[in-house]
């Protein structure tokens, strides 16, 4: 067992003014570096452990990590839980996939999107050690040989993509109100009680496991704390505050949290012990102003200082950036710039159907003003009934530019929420996880992100499949592209099971399994279908470019018969060459209409699409019993699911990016401003996108300058509210801000800007992305 | 000219700047008048269809409309509207040039409850302003040169024409009325003129005004119109010189709010 103490200089006797810059500045002081040591941990476990059931395995590593991992307390850190040592490290799991990274072994650290380093040595010891013991054994290797010619050939036709096949699942919110009004030492009671009662059921035994380590991983950090606290060249500030986390960290081994600070505690270690033992993106925070906030006003009644609890906040909205996905470079096209996931949703309703909103939810905001770094990623729900007061902060912190807050809309989230079979109160409180999806916290595996589905890719297909037909018709293509899409439904919920037979089989979570109703009722793991709730959400991508696609086919060839549809997809085929294939393409661009421009023919046209394509996937049932739900987000994989297209009828090129976000427009192509945008996006039924919308603006900052304009950013969105629109988020910089950003980067190393669902520094993305962000119409008047 | 239709040539959406809340502004043709800084020239001269050449096309950019046709594009935003106190905007060239259209376009939008207002120079006959008083709620009343004989020389304004429409827009208890001066360098901004606004004002019992620096947003535009552009090098105002005006209104006591375009 290895331990690191703070290191202090000398002369640093004073508490330091702002602890939270302190600790701001160290968690970025070095360069991000891959660390083996969970790895390494995790494999050591999994020898000692063969011939066990995996989830008894999976419980036994996890459990040896929090023992064996080396932990730290960094300079003035008030709350104790560091995943590793050096800060914003990348962690691997080999056993999950121990491939992808042989293959960016030597690129990792010079790759375009999120670079690590890799030492020499640890390279070598990937290559020699954990390679070959992961090799054959791993998910990855599970989940190829269960896929079916037919999901491979789908895969083959870029027409579908499956995630999360090389690490966690992810996109869970634990139960953590339970945990906090509970403490640690109630689930282990319960769990020994179960265990006692049923003794082959593995699933109690392995979270009674990793439970019983979270203890020792508590004690050890009280342990810790207390070394440190004993050392005198200390200031006896800090050796006060280093006893009572000493304290603290003991007590919370079984005791609940009776104050703010101890419930952020908890909170923290829960989380890093969710992510030992997942070591995936999205193990969101669900709604920590209405959890937290009975701690909140405890600790103010108590007479706990204000500036202590804004610190010891502060410190946890750090942790959260201290905590990067290391994901491969595919991966990392599609969600570049560390999207970790710890979302927050603030405000929304109660269960009383009420606004919820509270002290803490506009202290959240403030701080989040102060501290200004992408995680946590903090979102608002809005209704109809949001406090005017609370809406003004909400578009104060977006009129900052980093695209934090995003907005959830009430209004749309609960029917459809509803429109599964969720309960009214469940619907009411459910959360953003991830960096758009919306879950029941607590009570759901909805495998948010499980895949991706080119609707835009099944267009280009469809019109190759009709291209010698020689009286074809629009109804024809229409009702052609419809037939394609319920086919490859089909393929992709089939595909979609596999992976998620590969977590139940390699990839069991029991600890966080306990945290999520009814698994501890059911004695059953959430991959195994022990939750309330078992959703797979698939992802439909490329509506926006689908829709103005069909729309000029059935204007060009259809209405007005300007050149056959043979002649089309020639061109199409042939990437617009030539003078004349340019010419036809500016004509396609610049004299049919375009989504986002408030054409109802034409949005209707994509609200129809989408309406079938969500239908059809929610007649199929996943393995765990729950429902496919439907998608309309990309996140940054608008770029490279471009890549896979061809060029197509809105006047695209082939393998230019498709419209970001989700249900944005295609870039450049509206002109008539934000209201007109809005209006398109609620042509499509938002309710039908149960499991997750984009929509991005983007506003100049004029547009939202002094109390005027903040009132009428305000207006804009009670009337996107109105309008049924699922989500938004605003990009606010002005042009010349970002142009300056990428060529000067050294400039602009805190710069965050809105990717999509998530924000993150400017600099951290490559230039592609970049462009596309510049790019983005800017709505100034 | 069509009884039942006006001559339209822009509807924009998403107005922020000018007016209460969020607004539709309803461009119409025509103008009698010819400012040298018009950041609008299309809309210039009598009403009758205009056509200017853009990118090597020509194009016929206004249109007539029935009142209907337009509420159609109105009612696209009315959420909007609705959430933000905003509405319609007619705006131009002259919007009163075309009193009668106006007048019927207004009345229906109120009577949506929505919010209606017109941004106007008063370079019609008193009668144009009073037919569409009755159904406007707030008034934008651009005040320019205040020297008859300059404003007859230069822009072609009769200023005794423009006091009457200003009074009568200030007598109608229903409208609120904002008196606008676009600052125009060598034009508007002489210490005369400005002295001479300074006293209209009080004459009248205003306090308020609002003042528009000069840009060049429209310059485009002449190039497409084939129109020699006058004003093309003109160097938009600095802060300081805006601060000055600004400063010699409170002087007057007179509060100046800077507006318009950014
Ligand atoms: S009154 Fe307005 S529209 Fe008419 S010429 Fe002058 S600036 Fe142009």
């Amino acid at each position: 067992m290895t331990t690191t103490m703070s290191t202090r200089p000398a002369f640093e006797t004073a508490r330091p003014t702002s602890k939270l810059e302190v600790m701001k500045q160290n968690l970025f002081k070095q360069k991000r570096q891959i660390s083996l040591e969970r790895a390494k941990l995790y494999t050591a476990s999994y020898q000692q452990t063969v011939g066990q059931p995996t989830i008894i395995r999976r419980a036994k590593a996890t459990a040896y990590i929090m023992d064996h991992v080396e932990i730290s307390i960094r300079p003035e850190e008030l709350l104790c839980g560091n995943r590793t040592v050096r800060p914003r490290s990348g962690i691997l799991s080999p056993e999950m996939d121990p491939y992808w990274i042989m293959q960016e072994i030597d690129t990792i650290g010079t790759r375009p999107q999120d670079q690590f380093e890799f030492t020499t040595a640890d390279r070598q010891y990937y290559r020699e050690n954990l390679l070959p013991y992961w090799s054959g054994q791993s998910m990855k290797d599970f989940i190829n040989a269960k896929i079916t010619p037919e999901v491979k050939a789908a895969e083959d036709d870029l027409v579908i993509k499956l995630n999360q096949t090389d690490k966690g699942q992810g996109h869970i919110i634990m139960d953590f109100p339970a945990i906090l009004q509970r403490g640690v030492g109630t689930y282990v009671t319960t769990l020994t009680a179960k265990q006692a009662a049923h003794p082959d059921n593995d699933f109690y035994t392995a979270a009674l496991i990793v439970f019983k380590a979270m203890q020792r991983h508590f004690d050890r950090y009280a342990t810790l704390a207390q070394t440190m606290a004993a050392d005198e060249s200390l200031p006896t500030y800090r050796r006060i505050e280093l006893t009572e986390m000493a304290a603290m960290n003991h007590r919370l081994t079984t005791a609940k949290p009776q104050s703010f600070y101890e419930a952020l505690q908890l909170l923290w270690m829960t989380s890093i012990v969710g992510q030992y033992e997942s070591n995936a993106s999205s193990l969101s925070l669900g709604r920590m102003d209405q959890y937290l906030y009975p701690f909140y006003q405890a600790s103010q009644q108590a007479g706990v200082p204000a500036d202590f609890t804004w610190e010891v906040l502060g410190d946890f909205y750090l942790k959260t950036d201290d905590v990067v996905l290391l994901r491969s470079a595919e991966s990392a096209k599609c969600f570049a710039g560390f999207p970790t996931g710890y979302t927050v949703a603030l405000g929304g309703l109660d269960k009383y159907g009420q606004y919820a909103v509270n002290e803490l939810s506009n202290k959240m905001l403030d701080l989040y003003q102060e501290i200004q770094l992408p995680q946590p990623n903090l979102s608002v729900r809005i209704n109809e009934q949001i406090p005017r007061r609370f809406l003004n902060k909400t578009c104060e912190t977006i009129r900052l530019g980093t695209g934090i807050p995003m907005l959830f809309n009430d209004e749309v989230c609960v029917p459809g929420f509803l429109s599964k079979g969720v309960s009214l109160d469940d619907a009411r409180d459910y959360a953003v996880v991830g960096c758009v999806e919306t879950t029941i916290p607590g009570k759901t595996y909805g495998l948010h992100d499980i895949a991706l589905f080119n609707l835009m890719r099944i267009m280009e297909l469809a019109m190759q499949d009709l291209r010698d037909e020689p009286a074809v018709t629009y109804d024809q293509l229409r009702q052609h592209i419809l037939d394609k899409i319920d086919d490859y439904v089909k393929i992709v919920t089939a595909g979609s099971d596999i992976v998620d037979l590969g977590h139940r089989e390699f990839a069991p979570i029991p600890f966080l399994s306990s945290l999520v109703a009814d698994c501890i009722d059911n004695g059953q793991d959430v991959t195994a279908g022990g939750a309330r709730y078992n959703f797979s959400g698939v992802q439909g991508i490329g509506e926006p470019n689908l829709a103005d696609s069909l729309y000029a086919v059935k204007k060009l060839v259809f209405e007005n018969h300007e050149m056959s549809f043979k002649a089309l997809v020639d061109q199409l085929n042939a990437d617009f060459a030539g003078d004349n294939g340019e010419k036809l393409r500016q004509h396609l661009i610049h004299d049919f209409d375009k989504y986002g421009n408030d054409n109802a023919e034409l949005d209707m046209e994509c609200a129809k699409i989408f309406r079938h394509y969500a239908l059809e996937l929610g007649k199929y049932k996943n393995i765990r019993g729950g429902e496919f739900n439907a998608g309309a987000y990309t996140v940054s994989a608008h770029i490279p699911l471009g890549e896979d297209v061809g060029a197509t009828p809105d006047g695209r090129h082939a393998h230019d990016q498709l419209a970001d976000g989700g249900l944005s427009p295609m870039v450049g192509r509206d002109h008539l401003g934000p209201t007109a945008v809005l209006k398109s996006v609620s042509k499509i039924d938002n309710t039908l996108a149960v499991n997750g919308s984009l929509l991005n603006v983007k506003f100049s900052p004029n547009t939202l300058k002094g109390d005027n304009g903040i009132r009428k950013f305000a207006d804009f969105l009670m009337a996107f509210t109105q309008l049924k629109i699922r989500h938004v988020q605003f990009n606010v910089q002005s042009r010349e801000t970002l142009i300056d950003a990428q060529q000067h980067p050294e400039n602009y190393a805190g710069l965050v800007v809105r990717v999509a669902g998530y924000s993150a520094f400017f600099v951290d993305l490559n230039k592609r992305i970049q462009d596309d962000i510049i790019r983005r119409a800017e709505h100034v008047l | 000219m069509p009884a039942d239709k006006g001559l339209i040539f822009n509807i924009q959406r998403y107005s922020i700047h000018d007016g209460p809340g969020i607004r539709t502004i309803v461009f119409f043709q025509g103008c009698p008048l010819r400012c040298p800084w018009c950041s609008n020239p299309e809309s210039q001269g009598a009403v009758r269809p205009m056509t200017w050449t853009k990118n090597g096309k020509t194009e016929t950019i206004s249109y007539w409309a029935t009142v209907d046709e337009i509420l159609d594009e109105i009612e696209k935003d009315e959420v909007f509207y609705r959430t933000s106190g905003g509405g319609v905007t007619l705006s131009g060239g002259e919007c009163l040039v075309q009193y009668d259209f106006a007048a019927t376009l207004l009345r229906e939008v109120k009577a949506l409850g929505i919010n209606t207002a017109i941004e106007t120079t008063g370079a019609m006959p008193l009668k144009a302003i009073k037919k569409v008083l009755p159904y406007t709620d707030y008034v934008m009343f651009d005040l320019k040169i205040m020297n008859p004989i300059l404003a007859k020389r230069v822009i072609g304004d009769d200023v005794g024409q423009v006091k009457a429409s200003f009074e009568a827009a200030l007598a109608t208890p229903t409208a609120q009325v904002t008196p606008r001066v676009p600052l125009i360098p060598g034009y508007t901004t002489k210490p005369e003129n400005l002295q001479q606004i300074a006293d209209y004002v009080h004459e009248v019992g205003i306090h308020e005004i609002h003042i528009l620096p000069f840009h060049q947003y429209g310059s485009q535009k002449y190039e497409y119109l084939k129109r020699n552009y006058t004003m093309k090098y003109t160097p938009l105002l600095t802060p300081t010189e805006v601060d000055n005006i600004h400063q010699f209104f409170t002087d007057q006591k007179i509060t100046a709010i800077v507006s318009g375009l950014e």
